[in-house]
């Protein structure tokens, strides 16, 4: 009995193939990304910490970095803070290892381009560093066919980073040209590697890697830094200190304290460097290298959300297959009351209902399975390479995941048939055999409202939540298809407009160079002879008291909203500093506000080294992704002692950048160079992104039409009463189609309210204090989505008339008369 | 001049290997006012002669005239507009149509030929008996009471013929018995021409005319008094 009532079961399924496929693809595409994202967020979590790790294989991260900002300590300051530290090491358990000084400067790569037949010499920002290869944060050439090479020794070698080599097409023996604020000098590229500050490759804290030819970095000996810098021999502006083992850190996305023991040696060095020097310090631990804080992100972002991507996607196909299972349970009414009259017990009914998802569950599970081992997780892990250009040198064991991902899923649509399948024992057979149990009583309350309008009206609106538990589960499938869509637009548009549209609206100079303190007068002198403009500034890092975390400081002579100016402010509350106020004014971006919880009119204290400065609130700016306050630079100059660190400047028409600007900057950043690099990136992303937004609009239609169709189908006998009667084809067709865009105008508006709610929760869990952003109810997404919903839905009016229109009315009389 | 006029009317329908002749050169002439109860044995064609004359079904051949006018056939929506604007049809099970109350399923008939008029379908309710029940659901009413809103509902547009398939099959006696009365009151009362397909010989009471059809052919034509 069991194995016909599943024949019969299974071949009322495959009568509506398509939508069989339907449920089959999207249990497909749930463990296929579900397989894909796990791959990803297991091998680079795992990576990563291979990596950093303390063996010859990996690069042993320091735990704890002193950085001089503001200038360099020659070779004895470097080894007397070392042995300070180490004679006044706090009371802990964590002990100390190595305390290694470095030296990493800003500078310059030059490099020849040739653009339009014309060769043409570049200035490319750059970071340079100098390693006396020791125990801490050594340079990683594993063995891939992206590296190759050795560590320089000799102060005219050079180790270059992986991305500039295949950037710039610089292979090893080459001679490059580079720069330090000291004029030029050539090197010898005796190996291609990578470093741990800029595993992810981005110029400054940018969110997105540096397009190829637009940042350099090396790894140069520490004699051939101080050679290329002219600086004394043992010159250091950083400290590596390694903690034996690998202590635990606080996590900056978490509110919990991971890592106590850490912060604890962390406070204590901070006062041991105040103590010894005068000049400006900071010390943290690896939550502030902006590099190994994003990748630990990103793979802790991936590892938290294939879970719910999956379970997302396997319950938009779990509702289809329980809609679809249902509306068999009520056409095969008839038959189940007849086998029940003949005696067949509650239990042989049920099973069959359990096979079909099972059946389905099972396909999908193993196409997916397929799919996402073969091509989604080798795919992902391709576009990470391509995207970050980091080698992955073992990726992770797919079994295991593969097994969870395949359980997750099959629980989400086996449950899919549970409530079909006591539907189905549960029927009374001598209601079903007197047609009673389809009949069911409208709404009094939906008739009264809806009572003063037209027959036709009230019967479209009626008929259209006439199943109010299928139209919710619709509107929640159709909202989580959307989700995909809609979460996709609402971040890219976000992240667009607070980078290209930013920098290319907000940000109104063609150059900056960073300078040594009092290099500045020699830009000015480059610009002038230019007939540019120029503002001076001063970026200069602070953090507030008790808290490791950075704040850029921006010191400008104009702090405006105007659009005119140099760097364009965006207000959001509060109002504009004032110079020389008693307590120093400040503006401070919207993340602080989030993170610090400081608010316009606070009197804050912001620590600048081993200077500590009181600072009014004054107002709140918005679009800053890392944390960044505003205040005039005569004020910030007063507490750092430093005039200038960068130069902003705007060339006329027909004049361009040169090797003399090169020659005296420490850096040159050209705009064009950054609005490029994120419009790359985002290029880069956009197959990927398309196959999100496709990917979201199917399921959707795929949910909606599963939908209007069981919808429609239920319908034929009032339909063809109707027809019967005389109803004219036009007139069936606006009443269909008014209630499919009633459903299309519904679901859309709930898909926005999903998408916001959904894209909110996915920023808020992984914002933190270095990239921060926020998502508004952009009306045009809202637009978009509803109008997108109520399209998919209004298009199916045709297929429901061709229905009608091919409906055989004589049929369907003998149907009405039995 | 008839309301009806049909001659060698056949339909034939293909079934696997064989054709079946469910109307096999009918000829009948039907006169305002009539009521005509078509008697037969299952398969006799009397269904098949009912879904004709509603333009539900072309005739494979023969002439249907009504009113002396060519009834349309093979054409779907030429087909539904002769129904609109001429014929009433009652179903053996009302179907009427459960989100809407008796009113509105009147209402809503109105509204698809082009016309509300509640009035008319608040009277049509009062001549079936129903003036109380107007804003019930028809899950709300009993059987009968359901047959005698679908006979006004068909008679909402002012049909000029009515037809009934089974109308009292699916109800006992004694109600079958009501609603016939209430339709011949309502037909008499608007002038409207019936006709009415059963198995039920005591209906012929209600008659003016019975026609016995056997294997797809008229085989008796009398007036039932």
């Amino acid at each position: 009995m069991l194995v016909l009532l599943t024949k019969r079961l299974a071949r009322s399924m495959m009568r509506s193939k398509v939508r069989l496929t339907a449920v089959v693809g999207m249990v497909t595409v749930a463990v296929f990304a579900g397989v894909s994202f796990a791959s990803y967020a297991y091998t680079v979590s795992g990576m990563y910490d291979k990596i950093y790790e303390d063996s010859d294989q990996g690069v042993n991260l320091p735990d704890v970095w002193v950085e001089n900002p503001s200038g360099t300590w020659d070779g004895q300051t470097s080894d007397s803070l070392c042995e300070e530290i180490s004679n006044n090491w706090a009371n802990s358990n964590l002990v100390m290892n190595e305390c290694e000084p470095r030296l990493r400067l800003d500078g310059t790569m030059f490099h020849a381009v040739t653009s339009d037949g014309v060769k043409e010499e570049k200035l490319i920002p750059a970071v340079w560093h100098g390693i006396d290869e020791g125990l801490v944060d050594r340079v990683w050439i594993p063995e891939n066919e992206c590296c190759s090479g050795r560590i320089a020794t000799g102060d005219d070698e050079i180790v270059i980073d992986v991305r500039v080599a295949s950037g710039m097409e610089i292979s090893m023996g080459d001679s490059i040209t580079i720069a330090a604020g000291s004029g030029r000098m050539n090197f010898t590229v005796v190996g291609i590697g990578l470093h741990s500050n800029h595993l992810y490759y981005t110029y400054g804290d940018s969110l997105f890697p540096a397009e190829s030819g637009t940042f350099a970095t090396g790894y140069l000996s520490s004699e051939g830094l101080e050679r290329l810098a002219n600086l004394s021999g043992g010159s250091s502006n950083l400290l590596l200190i390694d903690v034996l083992g690998t202590p635990d850190y606080d996590l900056p996305s978490t509110d919990e304290e991971e890592g106590a023991q850490l912060t604890a040696i962390v406070d204590n060095i901070d006062d041991i460097v105040s103590q010894t020097v005068d000049s400006t310090t900071f010390v943290y631990d690896r939550s502030q290298v902006f590099s190994v804080e994003m990748l630990r992100a990103d793979a802790e972002g991936a590892m938290m959300f294939y879970t719910p991507i999956t379970g997302m996607i396997a319950a938009i196909a779990g509702i289809t297959i329980f809609l679809s299972l249902q509306r068999l349970v009520q056409s095969q009414a008839r038959e189940i009351a007849i086998l029940r009259t003949l005696g067949i017990p509650r239990g042989k009914i049920m099973p069959a209902y359990f096979l079909m998802p099972l059946f389905i569950g099972s396909l999908g599970s193993i196409i997916g399975a397929f799919l996402g081992v073969l091509l989604g997780s080798p795919g992902m892990l391709d576009f990470y390479e391509e995207i970050l250009g980091i080698p992955i040198l073992e990726s992770t064991d797919l079994a295991p995941l593969v097994i969870q991902i395949v359980g997750i899923t099959m629980i989400v649509v086996l449950l899919s048939g549970v409530i079909p399948a006591i539907q189905a024992a549960r029927l009374q057979p001598l209601e079903v055999l007197r047609g009673q149990h389809e009949i069911r009583i409208s709404s009094r309350r939906i008739q009264e409202i809806t009572s003063s309008l037209p027959a036709t009206v009230g019967l479209t609106i009626r008929s259209s939540i006439r199943k109010p538990t299928r139209l919710a589960f619709t509107f929640i499938a159709v909202g989580l298809s959307m989700l995909l869509f809609g979460s996709t637009i609402l971040m890219m548009g976000t992240i667009e407009e607070l980078t290209v549209e930013k920098i290319e609206e907000d940000q109104n100079w063609d150059l900056q160079s960073s300078v040594y303190p009092g290099g500045e007068e020699e830009v000015i002198e480059w610009v002038e002879q230019k007939d540019g403009d120029y503002e001076i500034i001063i970026d200069f890092p602070a953090n507030p008291v008790n808290d490791s975390r950075v704040i850029l400081v921006k010191g400008m002579d104009t702090l405006s909203t105007d659009n005119e100016a140099f760097i364009v402010l965006d207000l959001k509350e509060g109002s504009m500093p004032i110079k020389d106020a008693p307590t120093t004014q400040i503006l401070i971006d919207q993340g602080i506000k989030h993170f610090l919880g400081w608010d316009t009119g606070d009197i804050q204290t912001l620590v600048f080294g081993s200077s500590l400065i009181e600072v009014e609130v004054v107002g709140i700016t918005q679009g800053e992704i890392s944390r960044t306050a505003y205040l005039h630079r005569s004020d910030l100059a007063q507490v750092v002692g430093v005039e200038a660190t960068a130069v902003l400047i705007d060339l006329p028409e027909g004049q361009s950048v040169d090797s003399n600007l090169g020659d005296v900057s420490l850096g040159v950043v050209e705009k064009e160079d950054l609005v490029s690099s994120y419009e790359s990136i985002m290029e880069q992303q956009q197959s990927f992104l398309g196959a999100i937004l496709f990917l979201g609009i199917l399921i959707a239609i795929v949910v909606l039409f599963n939908t209007l169709i069981i919808n429609l189908s239920e319908r034929d006998t009032e339909i063809a009463t109707l027809r019967v009667l005389g109803a004219p084809m036009n007139r069936l067709g606006w009443m269909m189609f008014g209630e499919h865009l009633a459903i299309g105008l519904i679901g859309g508006s709930l898909a926005f309210f999903f998408t916001l709610a959904g894209t909110q929760a996915m920023i808020s869990s992984f914002i933190q204090w270095s990239f921060f952003m926020t998502v508004s109810a952009d009306p045009e997404v809202a637009i978009l989505l509803i109008g997108i919903v109520a399209f998919i839905s209004v298009v199916l009016t045709p297929y429901g008339m061709w229905r009608i229109k091919k409906m055989d009315l004589v049929e369907k009389v003998k149907d009405l008369s039995q | 001049m008839a309301l009806v006029s049909i001659n060698g009317l056949e339909r034939h329908y293909k079934m696997a290997s064989e054709t079946v002749r469910a109307l096999d050169g009918v000829d009948i002439e039907i006169l305002e006012g009539e009521r005509i109860i078509l008697l037969g044995p299952s398969g006799s064609g009397k269904t098949t002669l009912l879904n004709c004359l509603s333009a539900l079904d072309s005739p494979t051949s023969g002439s249907y005239s009504f009113s002396g006018i060519n009834v349309p056939k093979d054409d779907s929506e030429s087909m539904t507009s002769f129904r609109r604007e001429n014929i009433g049809y009652v179903f053996q099970f009302f179907n009427l149509l459960q989100d809407l109350t008796v009113l509105e399923n009147i209402l809503l008939i109105q509204e698809l030929a082009g016309g509300r008029d509640e009035d008319r379908a608040r009277n049509l309710l009062a001549l079936v008996g129903l003036e109380k029940e107007v804003d019930r659901f028809p899950a709300e009413i009993s059987g009968g009471q359901q047959q005698r809103v679908a006979i006004a509902r068909s008679l909402a547009k002012r049909p000029r013929l009515l037809l009934g398939d089974e109308l009292t099959g699916n109800l006992d006696s004694k109600t079958s018995s009501t609603v016939m009365e209430v339709l011949v009151r309502a037909c008499e009362s608007e002038g409207i021409t019936c006709v009415f397909v059963t198995h039920d010989e005591s209906l012929v009471e209600f008659a003016t005319r019975v026609v016995r059809i056997d294997s797809g052919k008229i085989i008796s034509d009398e007036n039932a008094r």
